[in-house]
């Protein structure tokens, strides 16, 4: 049998790689094993929604200020590992109530993979954090 | 600004507390639009409040949930309705909890503010006004968001 393709459609199905998002501001030392990597990943099947704690939409959707998803409504990484669409950790941020603390744990919001902490944030309290 | 997340959010808020259901012990009883909704509470298990219902007035600014709610306890005769007689609860229904102000974080949601106001009625070993409230309610404004509290303690 004989098959002549005269037209396709190519369609492509894309997710946030949250995973890869963690690692990659992670230092080298801190690569989970292969064990430890599947019990992250059954983990965050048990987490009930991948969706973003402030405005609650996925974070492949967007931001509800936002009609396309992907590059124009980022996703953002907390040193903390918390993640956020990053126009909704703005908003918070923004605000003096927030104190500059992530909303999952209240530390010192750190965006993973930044060369210095926002000017706003104090890094004492951080490392102090970090000793307990 | 922000309207659109309120919006969105709450929206997906309602959806759920009507699909799954408020926690256990409430009930909503008005939730017309998404700006002011009404929730019964009942504290369950032994607690000084056994058998008494109270019901929470939540109100949402459309900067919802960057900015907290303004929640109160309802004074409403006819439905039976009081405040509950608690040290961080005036007669007015304003609330001194610590999550409605300073302690707000927009990963909190109404089924979560029902929780802790439940387990702050259940861990209440004695039915006592604030010590202020007389004071308080004669001057306090409708909005208890524009009165800065103290927060005397943490295990609320």
């Amino acid at each position: 049998m004989k098959i002549t393709i005269n037209n396709y459609h190519a369609i492509a199905l894309w997710r946030w790689n949250l995973k890869a998002g963690l690692q990659q501001h992670q230092p080298a030392n801190a690569q989970p094993t292969a064990e430890g990597e599947e019990e992250e990943e059954e983990e965050d099947d048990d987490d009930d929604d991948d969706v973003c704690g402030i405005c609650r939409v996925a974070y492949d959707g967007c931001c509800p200020d936002c009609k396309t998803p992907g590059d124009e409504c980022p996703l953002i990484w907390g040193e903390c590992t918390h993640v956020f669409h990053m126009h909704c950790i703005i908003k918070w941020l923004d605000t003096e109530s927030s104190k500059q603390q992530c909303p999952m744990d209240r530390r010192p919001w750190v965006t993973a993979g930044a060369a210095a902490p926002p000017p706003d944030a104090p890094p004492a309290p951080r490392q102090a954090a970090r000793v307990a | 600004m922000g309207s659109r997340i309120s919006a969105k959010r709450l929206t997906k808020e309602l959806t759920e507390l009507k699909t799954n259901g408020p926690p256990t012990g409430c009930t909503l009883i008005q939730a017309d639009d998404l700006e002011c909704w009404v929730v019964s509470l009942q504290v369950l298990g032994e607690s000084v409040y056994e058998g008494e219902e109270f019901a929470l007035r939540f109100k949402f600014s459309s900067s919802y949930p960057i900015d907290s709610p303004e929640v109160t306890f309802v004074n409403c005769p006819e439905r039976g309705w009081k405040a509950p007689v608690h040290p961080h609860i005036y007669t007015n229904g304003h609330i001194c909890a610590s999550v409605l102000g300073s302690g707000w974080s927009p990963v909190l949601n109404v089924a979560s503010l029902l929780l802790t106001f439940q387990s702050m009625l259940a861990s209440c070993k004695k039915k006592e006004l604030p010590p202020d409230n007389d004071r308080y309610v004669r001057t306090a404004p409708s909005n208890p968001k524009q009165t800065r509290f103290v927060y005397h303690d943490d295990d609320v």
